[in-house]
């Protein structure tokens, strides 16, 4: 499991603009599992869950991925869990413009030195998995917004990450496309993968994936429990 | 002061080295004293955070401290000329009582540089930062020997003047000086050469019993140690006469000129490059049980035992070059 303890993030420390993203948080994440972050906007989901995912680092307190201390770690320590352990879907897709759909999805595998054929075999399965097949030569900015998000989608499966971290996923989604990508994330879970989200939609967190949902307010929990 | 380019260049990295060394020891005291990887707490996790820039930092300063004494000599040597009675770095040292110990203090934070540097790599390799207090306990060690160096080479700087009248090396490197020079190169010239390639052997055969084994890393640093001293001693009372030539020239500078094709540099980094792995292997060996670094620091070890050797075989073998292939003979 992943382990949060006491948990802050402080930005612009000791200026006047001062500001505590995240106090005090400590909660407990279950591998192979699907836990939902709710809150309204500003109550501190993104930046923990930017912690709890390595991509930022809190001001005071632990993490821990299974026995395994993280937040210590040196920087090039970091990187290389990132990398393998999580996948991220973040809220505007951050794909590169200009770069064509399939090499959006390897970008990430680039610096493991995996062969060139073999990334792009596997980044192709992925993009046929999501239905993304034909578009693979397409440049991003030609995509839907419902494409986009599948090529995020394919993007943070390709290192073959444990853990997907999805940070407010259905935001830019129709219903249609929120449930499509519900329905995704219920395949990963299926497949073993443990599946973070961060949403204040109900058609997240009040789906039959959620086996945990927590919530936050202020940048400090107001409720946390597994669903029945 | 002479405003030559390289003496400016020397002045001022050396403050700035100087400043960076203060300010990082100031936080290497406060790790010695509050450093707890267990602790989640703010203070920590700033460290954390810290240690990763300031010894990056640190770590280029002193890449530039090694280099800075090879631009100590060569610019005491390339500026001989405007002092009557100079003929190499020799007399440009003389100038004032502050040349030698800056050169000195220079030798001996070159060495401490180099270990730092190896220190910080291997702490590098560890997830858990697990030579931190070691590292920053030398820097503490090095801070004041730098802030010496330092001021001494401000002074040495400041006082040099072209009106002065100094000494050439022929003087001051003859028998008939006075002084630790002469009991150098006082040092009988054959049985000399015979303790140089034997010191040389035995450090060699240290060396590779430790590449191959992966044991006596403490016999294998002491060697080094013992080597450095008399490489240098070696030089000065019989390499040097071979290379010039001459049966009483024993100047440890003229053979960084250009007559001489500038073979004191390899000779001298040869020197210092087998003293500085063979030490840095050696007193890693001290770590090998720490969990985090049982991987990486073999292979740390063998790079520098390996770099060490052939720093010894290179010394060993332009001293085979001059003293076994060229005419001149002190038999």
């Amino acid at each position: 499991m992943i382990t949060a303890h006491d948990i802050t993030k402080t930005f612009n420390a000791g200026k006047p603009n001062e500001f505590s993203a995240v106090r005090g948080v400590s909660l407990t994440i279950d591998f192979h599992r699907a836990t939902v972050l709710k809150g309204p906007s500003g109550s501190g989901k993104t930046t923990l869950l930017s912690i709890v995912g390595c991509m930022a680092r809190p001001t005071a307190g632990r993490i821990f991925l299974g026995n395994r201390e993280i937040t210590s770690l040196p920087e090039r320590f970091l990187t290389e869990i990132r990398r393998r352990t999580f996948g991220f879907i973040f809220q505007q897709f951050n794909l590169i413009r200009g770069l064509t759909v399939l090499e959006n999805v390897m970008a990430p595998a680039y610096p493991t030195g995996e062969k060139f054929p073999v990334l792009r075999k596997r980044a192709q399965e992925y993009l046929d998995l999501f239905d993304l097949g034909s578009k693979a030569a397409s440049k991003i900015e030609w995509l839907s917004g419902g494409e986009a998000q599948r090529v995020a989608i394919a993007r943070a499966l390709i290192n073959n990450p444990s853990i997907i971290i999805a940070d407010e996923p259905t935001a830019h989604l129709d219903s249609k496309l929120s449930h499509e990508f519900m329905a995704i994330m219920r395949r990963l879970k299926a497949d073993g993968k443990t599946i973070v989200l961060a949403s204040h939609d109900p058609i997240v967190y009040d789906s039959d994936l959620a086996d945990s949902v927590i919530e936050m307010r202020d940048g400090q929990l107001t409720s946390t429990g597994s669903l029945p | 002061m002479i405003l030559h380019p390289s003496i400016l260049a020397l002045f001022i990295s050396s403050l700035l080295i100087s400043l960076m060394v203060l300010y990082s020891t100031a936080y290497g005291i406060q790790i010695l004293r509050r450093w707890d990887i267990a602790s989640g707490s703010e203070l920590q996790l700033g460290l954390e955070r810290r240690t990763y820039l300031v010894s990056t930092i640190v770590a280029y300063f002193l890449a530039f401290q090694l280099v800075s004494l090879f631009m100590f000599i060569y610019t005491a040597d390339s500026i001989c000329h405007l002092f009557v009675g100079a003929m190499c770095a020799v007399g440009t040292l003389t100038v004032n009582q502050f040349g030698y110990p800056t050169l000195v203090l220079k030798i001996i934070t070159f060495l401490l540089a180099g270990l730092w540097l190896i220190l910080n790599h291997a702490d590098n390799q560890g997830f858990d930062y697990p030579l931190i207090r070691t590292k920053y306990r030398l820097l503490v060690v090095m801070a004041p020997i730098i802030l010496a160096e330092t001021t001494l080479q401000g002074i040495y700087f400041l006082g040099l003047r072209p009106d002065i009248i100094t000494s050439c090396c022929g003087s001051l490197f003859s028998p008939a000086s006075r002084g630790i020079a002469t009991e150098v190169i006082n040092a009988p010239p054959l049985p000399m050469l015979t303790v140089f390639y034997l010191s040389t052997s035995v450090t060699f055969a240290s060396g590779l019993w430790f590449y191959l084994r992966g044991r006596g890393g403490a016999l294998f640093a002491a060697l080094s140690v013992v080597q450095f001293v008399v490489a240098l001693t070696a030089v000065i009372s019989v390499i040097s006469l071979y290379v010039y030539q001459m049966p009483s020239h024993h100047c440890p500078f003229c053979i960084l000129q250009c007559e001489y094709y500038y073979v004191g540099y390899p000779i001298y980094i040869a020197i210092l490059t087998a003293a500085t792995t063979g030490m840095g292997a050696g007193w890693l060996s001290h770590y090998r049980g720490i969990a985090s670094l049982r991987e990486a620091l073999p292979g740390l070890q063998r790079n520098l035992t390996l770099t060490a050797l052939v720093s010894l075989a290179l010394m060993a073998a332009i001293s085979a070059a001059y003293t076994l292939l060229t005419s001149f003979t002190l038999r």
